[in-house]
């Protein structure tokens, strides 16, 4: 079945997709068994299904990957997205603060916060990684997690204060933490 | 190769937040085979969209479209789009694999996400979604 599907990353992201001697390629190939083909000059990456390639998803899996790291994740990172639950969400961030250069380079400091402390608690809390790159934020983790740090990142960008964003993460994770207690010893919830 | 007939179908599957849709159609798209959805095979609202319910209605639309002699299906993905979340929702993975082993053959696979070439506003207004 020849599927093949095309994207285009940053040209300063090719070589991070490739990696040193083509690993990181190499890697993202054989655990979705496809087959890239990288065009370092334009940017550009199609990606084909494998040989005898039985997983439909495939190619699927490998557009996020190669998504992901062109939105400044690091590889390793990346390669999460080969489990099932796991999925990529992307914020474009001029949705939320126009076109102005300042409002953008602001909203994006705000997001990581003093030495990066905000996006820190995002992490832990809503167990998710960022990755703040260029015009977006991109999130990978579990869906529920990903809801609750696209939620907790909106607010900021709505112009919350981080004080109430923290609140509202620690409330969230409480919450996660009484359904997974609950589901461990088995009571019904009502 | 003993000679066995293939039919093909389009799966058209709908994935939101809230729910996953499953209308397998012949390919011309305007006959529908059967429907399926998220809220047929759960109680609880908030499970319509889970993975699991997907699971369960595409092995029933599997079923379904078996029964009616189809072998294959190509598979058209949607996400709400517009000025909506323009990334499928978990139940579309879960469909797809479902599909799979539900012993259909898989074609080709797209994604007909609507996006708008600057449609609407988006709704919230200037001051952003009051809570």
């Amino acid at each position: 079945m020849p599927t093949t599907e095309y994207l285009k990353i940053p040209q300063e992201r090719v070589a991070v997709l490739i990696g040193s001697k083509g690993t990181t390629k190499g890697l993202i190939e054989k655990t979705t068994n496809t087959h890239l083909e990288i065009d370092s000059e334009a940017g550009s990456v199609s990606i084909s299904a494998g040989e005898e390639n039985e997983d439909p998803l495939s190619v699927w899996k490998a557009r996020y990957m190669i998504k992901a790291i062109g939105r400044g994740f690091n590889p390793e990172i990346a390669l999460k997205l080969a489990g099932d639950e796991i999925m990529l969400d992307i914020i474009n961030l001029p949705d939320y603060v126009g076109k102005s250069k300042k409002a953008l380079t602001r909203q994006k400091s705000r997001i990581i916060g003093k030495d990066g402390r905000t996006r820190d608690i995002i992490t832990e809390m809503a167990e998710v990684d960022v990755s703040i790159y260029g015009k977006t934020v991109s999130l990978i983790g579990d869906m529920e997690h990903l809801q609750v740090a696209h939620e907790a990142v909106e607010m900021i960008l709505n112009g919350s204060r981080h004080k109430t964003v923290y609140a509202f993460l620690e409330k969230k994770k409480q919450k996660r933490r009484m359904k997974e207690f609950q589901e461990t010893h088995k009571i019904a919830d009502l | 190769m003993a000679e066995r007939k293939e039919k093909w179908g389009v799966a058209n599957v709908y994935s939101s937040f809230n729910n996953t849709i499953i209308t397998i159609t012949d390919l011309t798209g305007a006959e529908t085979i059967t429907q399926w959805s998220g809220g047929k095979v759960v109680r609880a609202d908030r499970q319509e969209s889970s993975p699991f319910a997907a699971m369960e209605a595409a092995s029933r639309a599997a079923d379904d479209a078996r029964e009616k002699g189809f072998t294959g299906l190509h598979i058209k993905v949607r996400a709400p789009g517009g000025n909506g979340p323009r990334t499928p929702g978990p139940g579309a993975q879960a469909t797809i694999r479902a599909l799979a082993r539900a012993g259909m053959r898989i074609g080709k696979i797209e994604d007909v996400t609507p996006v708008p070439h600057d449609g609407t506003g988006r709704p919230g207004g200037k001051r952003g979604r009051r809570v």
